[in-house]
């Protein structure tokens, strides 16, 4: 008997950023490609027919940084706690607000800011949840938490805590599961400490996508949180692991050049260089056979691979697809949209959605 | 006549700027300007076309129109590299017009065949592959129609631009030529496959794959995981010849990799370590092909309860000494790969397997072995640490060997044996895994372990029912088989419960059959529990009857499960009639007084 497990369909959130201040003049009300009918479904103005979206939850203009918060991320948190993997994902063009909705306003590295996001909210509640457990259970559980944060660009990982090093490798343990080989880890004891070790390595992000000619619109960047606990009971030492991921995804103005890729041929060139996409053809034939018993040799991405636990395993997952409403970014709304709507329908097929 | 020589010198040289603008140039280009060597090559063709124009009155007609020709193609392509489809077109359309009348001729071909196509490129960046297709099936056309009636070297498209003295050797023109034509049925590979014209598309990448063997313009390496891949497909629609020529090739072609030292020549760690992957990827390619024939084999030999069947054993044995003649036949439709030197190690290779569905014990062994060697290959560089998902997959077709080369074992101890190698390589890993890392080959072992147990406890059944007592060693045995069979499947259905330990309402769709079966098995595995204790004997008919009942009534809540377990449902729905009467027989004999 052959089966497959997939797990829970994968939460889809979609937020809507306030247009621009310079556009809201220009545009007007009728500059908008979309808008919000409940919390939960979302209208885009296509022609000749206007497209419902429904998804897990839609966040309008008004939205708070705190409602946003509790909506997506509060609940992925304490299952952390709880020993289950959770992995939170942001998607959307360049400038639909994925920054603003997951770090907060840009031009601060205050921890404190009334409108700090996601991440800072994410890492104070798991502190926070942490302490409370300490305090119930005293001296018979202990945490420990680290972090890593890496950066995977054309297939190559690199380690934005330590930007000396390049080029690291995945690689499998029968007990931890999918870890990046010689990353760094940095423990962390308070969630200002968390904070301050992801604007360290936002901003060697940034450095190396200037000094390096990296896009950092072309990259991945995956944060991820282990919290470990032990508990002694009596003689018996419990101890339980999980992880907390925080993925940017690259910008989705790539996502819709390889989505369109997907139709037409691809070009041999004129160069002298062998025909290397004919193994993606070949992929595809074999694809589409149901038969179990057979080896493709290409692999999944490397984020793909990473994140494989929550893509389709026992992990709490969750997308906020951050659209822009002005009617200017029509497509790349759509396109943002109709990416939200394969993840939250297609939960068999999730790892190709994300085989960029 | 002088001045008009030394002006075709400069307009060649216009033109070779322009190529190397357009193809290395631009290579560099920044990413804020990414057209600029496009569009200076682009300056420099108008300013030839220009120049050519006016060289018109004194020129010869046909000559003209062929280098006319020749600059629309290279327009055409540079509209379409730089996004600008329509310009493009029109340009390709053009070149293709000016060529119509000349198209067979040797200066041509090679061009109009190229502006085709270029043509299906740019149609199926519009999305209509269909038109797409019809240019790229009018080249195929066209290349066989000129091999046919003609074959000789055409000239190069670059030629028409070039002194006399430059010109291309015949040698170099062919080997541009076939290039240009293994890029029109690539093109097609991909039309097909968008097309979902599977097979077609299937034979169209086997037969570029051919060609670039042919014409030496492929890396061995992936040449030989894109035949290794192919041949996957070939086993999914159970074509073993094929599949077994494209591993065969694979493995030869992948060898000379090897031997072969790279440009760079200074290879790093990392090259050879993926090297070392790609031949374990190979062999994972070649352990499925055994598995899958073995498998196949077994369809074919088994009866109504999943044993062989001697007597259509006998009748394949029968047809396949008719079918030995034919065989050579056969093997000449296949597209074979590669020209005499390769294709000699290719059938050497394929020589150490066979290709025909095993029918008997013997037959199945060699294969099973040929399969056996692979896993340790795959396992070499597939190790468990580092590589825990490869290393289960590969094991658990190691396992799955074991149990199909079971099927052929007339002798039930020996095929006890062998199940009990398959719980030798699965239960230690299953031991380690961590479920919340590795839920789903978790339950993929359970199951497999449970079932394994499961047909060890059948099979010590089955011997015991020979002897004329059941002794005391075989009982336990057999209960100690099903303890442990049980322990699995329970294994397994808590895995599907929730963080608060309950057991789902609703099954999900892709572990209902599994769960259910399992249920099911369990229910048997309680009946079968031997015991003289009448008292317990009691208690395991009451647990094997509310877990029948679970099914029947699982189906009745949820009617779309019932063709999930048909077969199950209706052994369960009769055990759940009949328990009961048996109970109660049993109960009355305890005591009788009542």
């Amino acid at each position: 008997y052959s089966f497959s497990v997939e797990g829970d369909a994968i939460k889809v959130y979609v937020r809507v950023r306030p247009p621009s201040e310079g556009t809201a003049l220009t545009d007007g009300d009728q500059g908008l490609c979309l808008s919000v009918l409940s919390s939960n479904t979302i209208r885009l103005h296509s022609k000749p027919e206007p497209k419902i979206f429904t998804f897990d939850y839609v966040a309008n203009m008004e939205t708070t940084q705190e409602s946003v918060f509790s909506s997506v991320a509060k609940n992925i948190v304490e299952s952390c706690m709880n020993g289950y993997n959770g992995t939170i994902f942001a998607y959307g063009q360049t400038g639909s607000g994925k920054t603003f909705t997951m770090m907060g306003p840009s031009d601060s590295d205050n921890f404190t800011h009334s409108l700090r996001g996601v991440i800072p909210r994410s890492f104070e509640y798991l502190f926070f949840l942490i302490e409370r457990e300490k305090e119930k259970a005293g001296s018979a559980k202990s945490f420990l938490c680290k972090c890593s944060f890496i950066e995977i660009y054309n297939e190559q990982i690199f380690d934005l805590l330590d930007s000396a090093s390049a080029g690291l490798f995945l690689r499998e343990h029968i007990k931890k599961g999918v870890f990046v080989d010689g990353a760094v880890e940095q423990v962390l004891s308070s969630a200002a400490e968390a904070y301050q070790v992801l604007t360290m390595g936002w901003r060697n992000r940034r450095v190396a996508s200037t000094s390096m000619n990296r896009e950092s619109s072309r990259s991945h960047a995956v944060f991820t949180i282990t919290v470990e606990s032990m508990e002694k009971n009596n003689e018996i030492v419990n101890i339980r692991s999980s992880l907390l991921n925080l993925v940017d995804l690259a910008g989705s103005e790539r996502q819709k050049d390889t989505h369109t890729e997907g139709l037409r041929l691809k070009e041999a060139g004129n160069i002298n260089r062998s025909l290397s996409c004919l193994g993606q053809v070949i992929t595809a034939l074999v694809d589409v056979g149901n038969g179990k018993q057979r080896h493709i040799c290409y692999r999944d991405s490397k984020l793909t691979f990473l994140l494989r636990d929550s893509l389709g395993g026992n992990a709490k997952t969750c997308i906020i697809a951050n659209v822009h409403p002005g009617s200017r970014c029509f497509g790349e709304t759509l396109s943002t949209l109709n990416f939200a709507q394969r993840a939250k329908l297609i939960k068999n097929k999730v790892r190709e959605l994300f085989n960029v | 006549m002088a001045a008009a020589g030394s002006g075709w010198a400069a307009v060649c040289e216009k033109f070779r700027t322009a190529r190397t603008l357009s193809a290395v140039e631009s290579r560099k280009d920044p990413e804020t300007e990414p057209y600029r060597s496009k569009y200076s090559a682009r300056a420099l063709l108008q300013e030839v076309k220009q120049l050519l124009s006016a060289a018109e009155e004194g020129g010869e007609a046909r000559l003209l129109a062929v280098r006319r020709a020749v600059l629309e193609y290279e327009l055409g392509v540079n509209h379409t590299d730089t996004e600008e489809l329509s310009a493009g077109e029109e340009h390709l359309q053009r070149c293709t017009q000016l060529l119509e009348p000349h198209r067979l001729s040797p200066d041509c071909v090679s061009l109009y065949i190229q502006a085709q196509n270029n043509l299906g490129i740019l149609w199926s960046e519009r999305d209509e592959i269909k038109t797409a297709q019809t240019y790229l099936e009018s080249a195929e056309a066209l290349y066989n129609q000129y091999m046919k009636e003609d074959g000789n070297p055409p000239l190069d498209p670059s030629e028409h631009f070039m002194a006399e003295e430059e010109k291309l050797t015949d040698q170099e023109r062919s080997k541009r030529f076939e290039k240009a034509y293994t890029h029109t049925l690539y093109y097609l590979a991909q039309v097909y496959q968008h097309l979902e014209m599977i097979e077609k598309a299937a034979q169209y990448c086997h037969t570029t794959l051919k060609r670039q063997l042919e014409y030496c313009g492929y890396y061995p390496v992936e040449w030989a995981l894109n035949a290794a891949t192919l041949s996957q497909y070939y086993l999914s629609k159970q074509c073993f010849m094929e599949s077994r020529h494209c591993l065969a090739a694979a493995s030869v072609i992948f060898s000379q990799a090897g031997q072969v030292p790279s440009a760079e020549d200074n290879e790093t760690e990392q090259d050879q370590q993926d090297l070392r992957q790609r031949k374990a990827e190979i062999a994972r390619c070649w352990i499925k092909y055994c598995l899958n024939l073995l498998q196949s084999a077994r369809k074919l030999l088994e009866d109504n309860v999943g044993e062989l069947d001697p007597d259509r054993q006998l009748e394949l044995k029968a047809q396949r000494k008719k079918e030995e003649d034919e065989k050579e036949k056969g093997r000449k439709k296949a597209v074979l790969f590669g020209t005499s030197d390769i294709c000699d190690s290719v059938l050497a290779m394929e020589e150490k397997v066979s290709s025909v569905y095993p029918l008997d014990f013997q037959e199945a062994r060699e294969i099973f072995l040929v399969g056996q060697n692979y896993v340790q290959e795959a396992k070499e560089f597939f190790q468990v640490d580092g590589y825990v998902t490869d290393h289960i997959e590969i094991v658990q077709d190691h396992s799955a060997l074991f149990k199909v080369l079971a099927f052929f074992e007339e002798d039930y101890e020996r095929r006890c044996k062998m199940h009990k190698r398959r719980i030798d390589m699965l239960e230690p890993i299953y031991a380690d895994l961590n479920p919340q890392y590795y839920l789903l080959i978790s339950r993929q072992l359970q199951f497999e372990l449970a079932d394994t147990y499961y047909e060890m406890m059948d099979l010590k059944v089955a011997i015991g029912n020979r002897l004329e007592e059941l002794d005391s060693h075989t009982i336990k045995k057999i209960n100690s088989l099903a303890q442990l069979a049980i322990k699995y499947y329970e294994l397994f259905l808590d895995s599907l419960r929730n963080p608060d330990k309950v057991f789902p309402e609703q099954l999900e769709e892709d572990v209902l059959r599994p769960a259910m079966v399992a249920k099911f098995h369990i229910a048997r595995l309680y009946g079968k529990l031997i015991t003289s204790d009448s008292k317990k004997q009691l208690e395991n008919m009451q647990t094997s009857l509310e877990y029948y009942t679970f099914l029947v009534d699982y189906c009745e809540k949820y009617p779309d499960a019932v063709r999930a377990v048909e077969t199950e449902l209706e052994l369960s729905r009769e055990m759940v009639g009949l328990l009961p009467t048996r109970m109660e027989r049993l109960r009355a004999k305890l005591c009788p007084f009542i």
